[in-house]
């Protein structure tokens, strides 16, 4: 047994960390919620090569790990980077019979979206906004369109949430069930990962907000209420960073394993994000309350995810069907 | 990152489970739905199930050669404990000796006390206790009271010691005293070795919240103990103390062990349980139930992580805090889920057919909740150790013991 990244790993995830502190920020993100460009944007994402960490190197992708995507993406939710790697994650697996559309997802010349619910209206789906292609299951197909795009008012624009109605379709597999359920396992998986990158920020914002603000002579950090609240979420952050991992490596290696720890991993980061993203608004008091601060730019993707790509409900009951139905033993 | 057994591990799981199955009969199993065993009704078979293990190398598999253990790793101890956990062998009786007393004798005892007591704990000839908890004094451990005074060669102990697990049927204790009350409160402290069947030892049983008696008054009235069985200097016990302390975390949930009922337990009650309940009861069981397995797998693969990290040289730190705390959380939401998923016999202390398991159960949880640091203890440690948010302000640090004392 050996549950820890190696130094490949954690090299990728420190060249992750430079890009994406470069790259992304949460002041983008706020810029995005009055119509701003969101960063880093599709392009830089494909010129470093986040778009294509799971395509095959025959079509110009890194050929990687799940889980070598999971570190990176955690990186990305850290900043509340845009696009999502949940929407690179989930095309390439529905793409690994398309040789030529998934190098055009890894070099980022056409701007895929997949599409949940029906695809005459779909449900709001991930990164659909500004996509030009949709990927969709069509009465057990697998099918690729072009799309009529409309928009919500965005609780968190970093999602580029929109529901489409698709305009045309042509055929990419039929009888895709498997595959599209797979697809949306990883991309749960590379949601949760980084919803971890998320929560983790908050608690270090937290933390370091608790170590300088004082309230009655005294750090606020001292005060056991405070100090509590941060320590419950940055347990729930390391019991997700577990499940993350567990849920990535799955993904790869034991994809019998692949749903629980998938449903898992998104269940725990729904609860664990708000609650991480909760309790930095608390305490900040105030001033966490305000547009300026980035707490509610954390708070708005905590409230959004948990309810994309099924929300803690349909997972937690996931996992005690997929338990019960024999997947632990016992 | 590979959750297999490596090579090592698998040839090392093939030998423990192989001497359990060669030494089976002489070992005590539990029943299907027997969770634990009374120490003090099966103390007899426990011993010997221990000196059994202990005979085929299966106890102490972490310490060291040179005091009778294996040299081995933690990940070879977790595999040793999952083995027995499959065989349904019960905890060891000596598991409080093994975890938390054979390693502070190591740690601090002379030489002449290794010789003497380590391989008889290892083979339960003697099972020990830990006598640190007073009446005044469970999480402000620094401020107990029982005295220890120097008369010739011998020390003089007076005082009361509490919820003393295991005492009933020890023979041995670390005993936390104060022997300086002119000191501040963590600076007059020594540790002994003391004989729990020496003359002025009264141990009375407790009666738990679940009706059994794993704990115990311990009651000390001009009890001679020789300085020989000091451990460590006088005025050392704070740092004697915390080599215990160290080794309670990591022996509780602190690397991968479960605390509370294994999840595989509570998955089969669950396939059993669930059709049995209405159809909209059973939605809402499955969302407890999905909940309790989150949680208890988020804190097993956490306690492997941090497996990883000990068994490749890392130091067990503050962090091992957060393993009691969310394995806590995780067998809280186990026990409550178990419950509920008898339908109407949750309101009962038994199923209608007798079956006490998921209500007793469920009694553990608070006490797992105080023992070994309460969850507000270890948060504060958590908070101020591994997070580094500033300390509460404190007042007794520094002052005299006795100028402190109401
Ligand atoms: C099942 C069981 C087995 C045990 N076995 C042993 C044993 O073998 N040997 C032994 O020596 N002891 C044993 N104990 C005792 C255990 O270590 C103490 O009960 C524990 O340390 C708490 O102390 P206390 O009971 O005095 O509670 P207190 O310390 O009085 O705590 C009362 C409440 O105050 C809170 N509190 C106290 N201090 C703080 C603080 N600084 N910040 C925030 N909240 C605080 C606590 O969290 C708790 O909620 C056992 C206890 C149990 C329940």
């Amino acid at each position: 047994m050996n549950f820890d990244l190696d130094d490949d790993q954690r090299d990728i995830a420190a060249g992750a960390r430079d890009f994406y502190r470069g790259s992304a920020s949460p002041a983008a993100a706020r810029a995005g919620l009055e119509g701003g460009r969101l960063e880093p944007g599709r392009k830089a994402l494909a010129d470093i090569g986040f778009l294509g960490i799971t395509v095959p190197d025959e079509s110009g992708g890194a050929g990687r790990s799940v889980l070598d995507l999971a570190v990176v993406a955690e990186q990305g939710g850290a900043v509340l980077a845009a696009p999502s790697l949940v929407t690179a994650a989930r095309a390439a697996v529905l793409l690994s019979g398309e040789p030529e559309l998934a190098a055009q997802l890894a070099d980022g010349s056409t701007a895929f979206a997949v599409l949940d619910g029906d695809p005459d209206e779909s449900a709001p789906s991930v990164d659909a906004a500004d996509a030009t292609a949709f990927l969709a299951l069509d009465g057990g197909d697998l099918v690729l369109g072009e799309g009529e795009v409309v928009p919500g008012r965005p609780l968190d624009a970093t999602r580029g949430l929109a529901s489409v109605r698709l305009s045309s379709r042509r055929v990419l597999a039929a009888d895709a069930g498997e595959l599209w359920a797979r697809a949306r396992r990883v991309a749960a998986v590379v949601m949760a990962a980084e919803d971890l990158g998320g929560a983790d920020r908050c608690v270090q914002l937290g933390v370091a907000y608790a170590q300088e603000r004082e309230a009655f002579g005294r750090k606020i950090g001292s005060y056991q209420a405070v100090k509590h609240m941060l320590v419950d979420a940055w347990v729930g952050v390391e019991q997700l960073r577990s499940l993350v991992w567990w849920a990535a490596w799955a993904a790869d290696a034991n994809p019998a394993e692949l749903p629980l720890a998938a449903a898992a991993a998104k269940a725990c980061a729904a609860s664990v994000f708000e609650q991480a993203a909760g309790t930095l608004i608390q305490v900040h008091g105030g001033i966490g309350f305000t547009w300026e601060h980035d707490a509610h730019l954390f708070w708005r993707r905590a409230k959004v995810d948990r309810l994309l790509l099924g929300d803690e409900a349909e997972h937690l009951d996931a996992v005690a069907r997929i338990a019960v139905a024999g997947a632990l033993g016992g | 990152m590979d959750f297999d057994d490596s090579p090592d591990e698998a040839e090392y799981r093939a030998r423990v489970r192989d001497l359990l199955e060669r030494h089976a009969a002489d070992l005590l199993h539990l029943e299907a739905g027997q969770e634990g065993v009374d120490a003090r009704t099966h103390e007899a078979e426990m011993r010997r199930t221990q000196r059994v293990l202990a005979e085929v190398g299966l106890v102490g598999v972490t310490w060291p050669r040179e005091y009778g253990g294996q040299g081995g790793t933690l990940v070879q101890q977790a595999i040793v404990s999952q083995e027995l956990a499959r065989a349904r062998v019960p905890a060891l009786i000596n598991h409080i000796g093994i975890g938390m007393c054979g390693p502070t004798v190591i740690a601090h005892g002379s030489q002449d006390q290794r010789d003497r007591y380590l391989a008889r704990l290892l083979r339960a000839d003697d099972v020990w206790c830990q006598l640190f908890s007073e009446p005044a004094s469970g999480s402000d451990l620094a401020a107990l009271r029982t005295t220890a005074v120097r008369d010739g060669d011998d020390w003089v102990v007076n005082g009361q010691k509490v919820w003393t697990t295991l005492a009933h049927v020890a023979d041995h204790g670390i005993l936390l005293t104060r022997t300086d009350p002119e000191r501040p409160k963590h600076a007059g402290l020594t540790m002994f070795v003391v004989d729990l069947h020496a003359p002025g030892v009264t141990v009375r049983p407790l009666r738990q919240m679940g009706g059994q008696s794993d704990f115990n008054e311990v009651f000390f009235d001009d009890v001679r103990i020789p300085d020989s069985e000091r451990l460590g200097e006088p005025g050392e016990g704070w740092r004697v103390a915390l080599t215990t302390l160290m080794n309670e975390r990591v022996a509780i949930g602190g690397a991968g062990g479960t605390i509370g009922l294994p999840v595989e337990a509570f998955v089969q009650h669950a396939r059993e349980r669930l059709p049995a309940l209405d159809p909209e009861r059973q939605v809402l069981a499955r969302q407890a139930v999905g909940r309790a397995v989150v949680a208890a797998l988020g804190a097993r693969y956490t306690g492997y992580r941090r497996l990883t990290v000990l068994s490749q040289g890392g130091i067990p730190g503050p962090e091992a805090s957060a393993g009691k705390l969310a394995g806590t959380e995780a067998a809280r939401l186990v026990a409550d889920a178990g419950v509920r998923l008898l339908g109407d016999d949750a309101v009962y202390a038994a199923t209608g057919d007798g079956d006490d398991r998921w209500q007793r159960t469920q009694s553990w949880i608070p006490g797992i909740a105080i023992a070994g640091g309460t969850d507000q203890v270890l948060r504060n440690i958590i908070g101020e150790r591994v997070l580094g948010l500033p300390p509460e302000p404190r007042s007794d640090k520094t002052a005299p013991f006795s100028g402190g004392r109401r």
